[in-house]
C-alpha cells in the first residue's frame, strides 16, 4: 500500500512556493502534508495531496517541473514513543529511510527504496497502513 | 540528400574548378577596388596616403597592401559618409541594431538589391528550399537586414512568402497549419519557442507541413539545432551574413556539409587573418574572417574586419559545390571574455553543455567582480529528464556541470539551477552573457 507524492522543482526565491500553492488552490486541491528540501539556490517541494493526478497535471500545465513517486504512509497511535518504535523496527531491518515527514493528524510518510519490504517489517506494529483513498478522504476533505 | 534532389542555383560558378573561381573572383575584386577608389573619398585618401593605386592590385598577394576597414569607419562616417553613389540611386536603407551609440547604416542600389536576392536564392537552395515552398517569416521586418533580405530572396526563388513577422506565436502556429507552411525563417531561439508553444497547445509537429528551418540572427548552438530538428521534425539550416557587407546570404549551409557554410564567392572575397597581427593565415587555420563584397555599389567596403573567428576550406563538397566552406562562426573576437587572465568564449560553454546528457541549451552567464576577483555564474534551466526527487542527485548534476565547465574553460564557474522557461526568450537575439564588471 502506498500514497502518491508530488515533487516540484523550485528556485529559492520569495513567492515561489506560493505560486505552487496558488495553482493547487485554484484547482480545488487540498494539501495533506508537505516538506521543503532546499539548497542555497533551489529546492524541492514535496507534497501529499488529495488528488495527486490532478495536482501533477495542473502544476505541469503551469510550467513547473513535476515528478511523482510513491511513499509508504502509516497512521501512528497518538501516544508517546509510537514513532520511535516504528523507526527502531524499520532500522533493525537495515531499511534506509531517505526522508520522512508528518502529514495531517498522526500520519507519517516515508520515502524508502522498497515499500513492500518496509511494510513487511511493520507487521504487528500498533500502526495502520494508509492508502491514497484514505488520504483523499481524511480530515475535513468531505469529497 | 543528393545534389540531384536539390538543384544548385548557379552550377556554372558554384561547381567550377578552384582556378576558375579564383580567376573570376579576382577579376571582380579588381573592378570593385577601382569602383571604390574612384567614388569614396575615405578610401581614396587612404590609398593615396600609401601611394597605392587600384592598378597596383595585380595578383592575390597584392590584396595585402589594401588597408583593412574597421567597424568604426562606418560609425565615424554615419550616416552616408562611405556611400559611393548619389543618394537618389539608393533604393533602400538598412541599419544594424546599434546597442551603443549610433547604428550602422547601409544603403543598396537597385543592382545591390538584385545581387542580394541572388545570394539568398543560392543560400536557400543549399538548404533544400525549392520554388513552390511556402515560406513563413518570423523575423521582424524593419531596419534589420534579415526580414526584407530573406523575404525578397525567397520570393525571387519562387516561394510563396508569408510575411507573418515576429511575435504572436499562436498566430504563427495557426498560419503554419492553415497555410501549409513548409519553410520557417526565424532565430533558433524563437523557433524553439514556437515549437514549445505548439507542443503546449497539443499541436503535432510530426504531422506538420513544415520541412525546413532557415535560421539566422544569432548563432545556433549545435545542440539547440538538433533539439529543434527532432522536436519539430524539420531540417534546420544556418546561414551567415552581416549588415555591413550586405546582410544574410554571405554563406549558407548545404545538406551535406552540415555545420559548414558555402561562401558566395562570386559576391564576396574572403580572407582569414590572425586577429592580432592581421597577417594572412594558411588555408584551414582558424582566424578572423575578412570580407570584401565584390559587387556592392552603394556602400563598398574593402577588407572588412568581421571580428568573426572561423576556418575556411576550399575542398569540393559532397553536395557538388566547389565554393569554399567556412565553419559556422562559434567565436567572435568581440565576444571573448577575459576572466582572471584566461580567454573564455560563450561557445565553449555551449560545447560543454551539449556534451552533458539532460543539460539544457538555455543558460545565462553573469560575470562580476566579487572582492576584486572575476566571478562567473552560470544559470542553467533544469530539463525534465534531469529533475528527480532527490536533492543529492540534483546536486550531483550541478557539480558535474561545474566540473566539466572548469575542465573546459580552466576557470571556476558557479552553477545555479533555475526553473524551466525562466531564462528570457526573445524574438530577436538571445543574450547569453552579461558582463557586470565595472
Amino acid at each position: 500500500m502506498s500514497i502518491k507524492q508530488i515533487s516540484v522543482f523550485l528556485e529559492n526565491q520569495a513567492g515561489h512556493v506560493g505560486r505552487v500553492t496558488h495553482v493547487l488552490e485554484r484547482n480545488g486541491i487540498s494539501i495533506r502534508g508537505f516538506q521543503l528540501a532546499d539548497t542555497a539556490d533551489y529546492g524541492i517541494a514535496r507534497l501529499v495531496v488529495d488528488l495527486p493526478e490532478a495536482a501533477e497535471a495542473a502544476l505541469s500545465e503551469a510550467g513547473f517541473l513535476v515528478r511523482s513517486s510513491e511513499l509508504l504512509c502509516i497512521e501512528l497511535p497518538d501516544t508517546p514513543g509510537a514513532l520511535g518504535t516504528v523507526l527502531t523496527s524499520v532500522g533493525a531491518a537495515d531499511i534506509n529511510i531517505e526522508y520522512a515527514y508528518s502529514l495531517v493528524s498522526t500520519y507519517v510518510a516515508f520515502k524508502v527504496a522498497d515499500i513492500a519490504v518496509a511494510e513487511q517489517q511493520l507487521v504487528g506494529q500498533p500502526i495502520r497502513l494508509v492508502s491514497q483513498e484514505e488520504i483523499a478522504r481524511v480530515v475535513g476533505g468531505g469529497r | 540528400m543528393t545534389a540531384q534532389a536539390h538543384p544548385i542555383l548557379n552550377p556554372q560558378f558554384e561547381c567550377a574548378s578552384r582556378e576558375e573561381i579564383n580567376a573570376a573572383q579576382f577579376k571582380l575584386l579588381q573592378e570593385q577596388v577601382a569602383w571604390t577608389y574612384e567614388r569614396v573619398p575615405f578610401y581614396r585618401e587612404r590609398f593615396d596616403a600609401l601611394g597605392l593605386k587600384p592598378g597596383d592590385i595585380k595578383a592575390r598577394e597584392d590584396v595585402n597592401k589594401i588597408p583593412f576597414t574597421e567597424k568604426n569607419a562606418l560609425r565615424d562616417t554615419y550616416p552616408y559618409g562611405l556611400f559611393a553613389v548619389p543618394l537618389d540611386q539608393v533604393v533602400r536603407l538598412h541599419a544594424s541594431s546599434g546597442t551603443t551609440g549610433k547604428p550602422i547604416v547601409v544603403g543598396y542600389t537597385k543592382q545591390d538589391i538584385e545581387e542580394w536576392r541572388y545570394c539568398i536564392m543560392a543560400m536557400a537552395q543549399m538548404a533544400g528550399v525549392v520554388p513552390g515552398d511556402r515560406a513563413q517569416m518570423a523575423f521582424g521586418y524593419g531596419m534589420f537586414t534579415g526580414g526584407f533580405g530573406l523575404h525578397y530572396g525567397l520570393e525571387g526563388l519562387g516561394c510563396m512568402m508569408i510575411p507573418a513577422a515576429a511575435g504572436n506565436t499562436e498566430r504563427h502556429i495557426m498560419m503554419i497549419e492553415d497555410y501549409g507552411t513548409t519553410v520557417l525563417i526565424a532565430t533558433p531561439s524563437y523557433a524553439l519557442h514556437i515549437c514549445e508553444v505548439g507542443e503546449k497547445l497539443g499541436y503535432d509537429w510530426s504531422k506538420s507541413s513544415l520541412r525546413v528551418g532557415l535560421f539566422g540572427g544569432e548563432p545556433c548552438p549545435p545542440k539547440l539545432k538538433s533539439e529543434i530538428e527532432s522536436r519539430m521534425h524539420i531540417i534546420c539550416t544556418d546561414n551567415y551574413g552581416l549588415t555591413e557587407v550586405m546582410g544574410p546570404g554571405v554563406s549558407g549551409e548545404c545538406l551535406v556539409s552540415r555545420d559548414q557554410q558555402h561562401i558566395m564567392e562570386d559576391r564576396f572575397y574572403w580572407e582569414v587573418v590572425d586577429p592580432d597581427t592581421l597577417e594572412p593565415l594558411p588555408e584551414g587555420s582558424v582566424g578572423e574572417l575578412i570580407l570584401t563584397p565584390l559587387k556592392k555599389q552603394a556602400i563598398p567596403l574593402l577588407r572588412y574586419r568581421t571580428r568573426d573567428l572561423t576556418r575556411v576550406i576550399t575542398e569540393p563538397c559532397g553536395c557538388g559545390r566547389t565554393t569554399a566552406r567556412m565553419d559556422k562562426v562559434r567565436h567572435r573576437s568581440d565576444d571573448m571574455l577575459i576572466i582572471r587572465g584566461t580567454n573564455v568564449y560563450p561557445s565553449q560553454i555551449e560545447d560543454v553543455l551539449a556534451g552533458i546528457p539532460g543539460a539544457s541549451a538555455y543558460y545565462r552567464l553573469v560575470v562580476e567582480t566579487v572582492d576584486g576577483l572575476d566571478r562567473l555564474q552560470l544559470s542553467l534551466e533544469v530539463e525534465p529528464q534531469v529533475f528527480t526527487d532527490s536533492l543529492a542527485e540534483m546536486e550531483g548534476f550541478r557539480r558535474l556541470v561545474a566540473e566539466k565547465l572548469k575542465g573546459a574553460l580552466q576557470v571556476g564557474v558557479t552553477v545555479k539551477l533555475v526553473e524551466p522557461a525562466s531564462i528570457e526568450r526573445v524574438m530577436g537575439k538571445t543574450k547569453h552573457v552579461e558582463d557586470l564588471r565595472g
